[in-house]
């Protein structure tokens, strides 16, 4: 035993086990969220359930199983079910039966022992819809033009909707989009002219024409849009429910068509990726409870890049000061201390530190100094991508800072001598030999800056994160990238979807989806920034000496 | 078993009295340096004249000063925050203590290398062109022309000619050492000053670098620091004996190592301590 402990191998298995747990408990989670995440996207089985109630009422249920669980059957004796007395527990299943526009929710539970028949009828359709979710039920007609068509004409006539549903959202969004915007800036431009006390006859005129110009072109667009609306409105579905009501719905509002019970492993597989596909490149709907998180994804990339284009020279450059120039005393121990400790801040902090100093005080003086003509209504003093960026870079600067300076420190004096020796200046050294082998040390500071920021939400709640956005900080309209507009976010995503959401049931499965979502994002920004630094060590590789 | 057997360097040595140099064969004159570190005396009163276009030996037991010394000539010594200096170095006259010197000319032209090879983690090529560059020069053709020029002053164009922008780091120690020299008179320095180049080095790179001063000194007064008094032997024409920081004895190699004046130089060449 004494020579077990002498040989050092309690150690090793010590270290080895915390290893083990972390790895595990690292895997652990991956796997979860990706197994409850993914299992999303699945197109599900529709089961058809024939069943008895407690009033002996015979009814038929449709509709998806989410979830199974054990009850004690004592909790259930007040029901007087007809089931075996001896049995403890009674299985109840979670169904997900849509059809929302007929019962107020889409779920419901259903007692295993009362169902006297469950079936997998292959003619059983889910239709997906931009509002009122699935409906799930049987498919009486399909009406062309106000005419009766064959059933298997359908998935062409989805096809045309979806394609004249797609030329309808470009012409929504881009052009009338665009002619808004227009509109909206000539507007200003007059005000400010106002403002300034030099709008003459002639500006006013020009002004005027312009937008009766712009109407003009608003007016034939929206003809179109209208034409098009019009000619999909004829087109409609009759479908049965579970309770035989019959509904009519709209081509207008079908997104898809799809008998899962038909569909072979392949068909589903398929089907599988194009949801996955659909989920990362769509828009919300519903409050965010369906469609896809495409803007969040959109808005955490592009305020995680802005954030790391602000901290990583303003932390190099302080990095830089506190090492080479300042002097070696107390006050820079001083400062050196501070920030350390500005890293232990939380985060909210950050948030309301961000809110009362960037959006009101900078950017209640940036609207005051150059956008007086929309006020009262804030250009930038509001909450905004730019201000969320300049937040979480004031966040992530102590990580950039500690890890350029322990860089640096790591810098053999040779390389700084043999640099002065041949008649360089400090200012010369440290740009042409000490930052780029100090690279990879500022690297893996960026690095972990990403990762810290993308994760954050807290202080994004307070300076620019909104549950839905209406546009994208960046689109067609100069100056394309829009620094003042809110914008939506992953980490934000998966709170107001989980937590805030009216439908908790349907949102669960999208919190694990949207939570992988935002892992593999992160992880994906990390192992770019990682093969970065991967590569400047190789360039600047020190001699093992 | 390796046998260094040193054909004799120091054959042509002229013998110059250094107590009465004519202005133009002085390339440096030290005055009456003392040098402190804090509260510490490091260099005591040091006076001599290094004549021009001659490999001048410092030698001496760890600690003596000698490296100390060299570091003055083209103030490296400035980067050490507690160290002061007074007394007076002329180079071509001026003293480069003076306040209005420019320290970063200064250092183009009095050359350094180092104990160790420190070549910069960049190709061969931008390791030698690296003092041009800060100069501005940024023609390619003067750069070429500069890079061939120094690696075969250094003796290394033949070794590296085929792999002139591959990593600096891949050469050997004693490579990586004659790089550095190139480095140090691409931008054609007055004064090298070599503080221990072999002392990192095997025997036959010691060897090559020892040749390759004795070539040196045709183009550059070479000042170099040695533990090892058989190279300051066979390398140097003037040598200088230093002890706890005081200059003991300077003169010509082969009096100094043949006929020392004093005991201490004596007690130390024969090897009775150091």
């Amino acid at each position: 035993m004494n020579n077990w402990f002498k040989s050092g191998s309690p150690w090793v298995w010590l270290s080895a086990g915390g290893v083990s747990i972390s790895l595990i408990s690292v895997l652990g989670l991956l796997g979860l969220i990706a197994w409850r995440g993914l299992s999303y996207f699945w197109p599900a089985d529709i089961y058809q359930f024939e069943m008895t109630d407690e009033q002996g009422k015979n009814l038929t249920v449709i509709g998806e199983i989410y979830e199974r669980e054990s009850i004690p059957a004592s909790q259930l004796v007040h029901l007087n079910l007809n089931i075996d007395e001896s049995a403890e527990t009674i299985e109840r299943l979670l169904i997900k039966t849509g059809n929302r526009e007929l019962v107020s929710l889409d779920f419901r539970w259903i007692l295993v022992p009362q169902i006297n028949n469950t079936s997998l009828p292959t003619d059983l359709v889910v239709i997906e819809r931009r509002t009122n979710g699935n409906f799930y039920g049987f498919i009486e007609e399909v009406i062309l033009d106000g005419r009766v068509v064959a059933q298997n004409e359908m998935l062409q006539l989805v096809e045309r909707v979806s394609d004249f549903q797609a030329e309808m959202e470009e012409l929504q969004k881009s052009d009338i989009g665009a002619i808004n915007y227009q509109i909206e800036r000539t507007r200003l431009k007059e005000r400010k002219h106002i403002l300034d006390d030099t709008l003459t006859a002639q500006l006013q005129q020009e002004f005027k024409d312009k937008v009766v110009g712009l109407k003009a072109d608003y007016s034939v667009l929206e003809d179109q849009l209208m034409a098009l609306r019009e000619k999909i409105s004829r087109d409609q579905i009759v479908v049965r429910a579970m309770d035989g009501q019959k509904v009519t719905i709209n081509f207008e509002d079908v997104l898809q068509v799809t008998f899962n019970n038909k569909l072979n492993v392949f068909e589903k597989l398929k089907m599988f990726f194009s949801q996955i596909g659909a989920f990362v490149s769509e828009d919300p709907r519903e409050a965010n409870t369906e469609g896809g998180v495409f803007p969040a994804i959109f808005g955490t990339v592009l305020m995680v890049l802005l954030m790391t284009v602000i901290v990583s020279p303003l932390g190099v450059v302080a990095a830089i000061y506190l090492h080479e120039y300042a002097g070696n005393n107390a006050l820079t121990k001083l400062l050196r201390i501070a920030v350390i400790n500005l890293a232990g801040v939380p985060s909210i902090v950050y948030g309301v530190f961000g809110l009362g100093f960037f959006v009101y005080m900078v950017g209640g003086s940036l609207d005051d100094l150059f956008y007086a003509e929309t006020l009262p209504s804030p250009t930038f003093g509001t909450p905004g991508v730019m201000w969320s960026a300049l937040t979480l870079a004031i966040l992530t600067l102590p990580v950039v800072i500690v890890s350029t300076e322990e860089g640096l420190s790591r810098i053999p004096s040779a390389m700084r001598h043999g640099s002065l020796a041949l008649g360089a200046t400090k200012a010369e050294t440290l740009w042409r030999i000490i930052l780029p082998i100090a690279s990879p040390a500022i690297m893996t500071g960026i690095i972990l800056a990403i990762a810290r920021a993308a994760g954050e939400v807290a202080p994004l709640m307070l300076v620019g994160v909104v549950k839905m956005a209406p546009n994208l900080p960046l689109d067609g309209n100069f100056p394309f990238l829009h620094l003042d507009r809110k914008f939506m976010h992953l980490g934000f995503h998966i709170y107001d979807v989980g937590f805030q959401s009216p439908n908790v049931e349907a949102a669960r499965p999208l919190v694990y989806a949207t939570a992988l979502l935002l892992v593999s994002i992160i992880v994906a920004l990390n192992i770019t920034a990682v093969s970065i630094r991967n590569r400047l060590r190789e360039k600047y590789r020190m001699l093992d000496q | 078993m390796i046998s260094v057997t040193p054909k004799k360097l120091s054959e042509h040595r002229v013998k110059l009295d250094l107590n009465n140099l004519s202005p133009e064969q002085v390339a440096l004159e030290i005055k009456n340096l003392d040098l402190y570190y804090g509260n510490k005396q490091a260099l005591q009163n040091i006076s001599m004249s290094i004549p021009k276009g001659q490999v001048t030996a410092f030698i001496g037991p760890s600690g003596c000063g000698k490296s100390t010394l060299l570091r003055c000539i083209n103030r490296m010594n400035d980067l050490v925050d507690i160290c002061k200096i007074t007394g007076e170095i002329n180079l071509n006259g001026d003293n480069i203590y003076d306040r209005h010197t420019d320290v970063a000319a200064l250092r183009r032209k009095v050359g350094m290398v180092f104990q160790r090879p420190n070549p910069f983690p960049k190709s061969i090529y931008e390791n030698v062109v690296y003092g041009l560059r800060i100069t501005g020069v940024n023609n390619r053709r003067v750069l070429d022309e500069a890079v061939e020029n120094a690696l075969r002053s250094a003796a290394l164009w033949n070794e590296v000619k085929d792999r002139l922008h591959e990593s600096a780091l891949g050469l050997s120690g004693g490579q990586q050492q004659r790089l550095v020299i190139a480095r140090a008179i691409a931008i054609e320095p007055e004064v090298l000053l070599l503080d221990e180049p072999t002392s990192a080095l095997d025997p036959i790179s010691t060897l090559t670098i020892e040749e390759l001063i004795n070539d040196l000194k045709k183009q550059f007064t070479v000042v170099i620091v040695t533990h090892n008094m058989q190279q300051a032997a066979r390398v140097s024409d003037q040598t200088a004996f230093m002890y706890m920081g005081d200059l003991i004895e300077y003169s010509d190699t082969n009096t100094l190592f043949t006929t020392p004046a004093k005991k201490k130089t004596e007690d130390y060449i024969t090897g009775r301590y150091g």
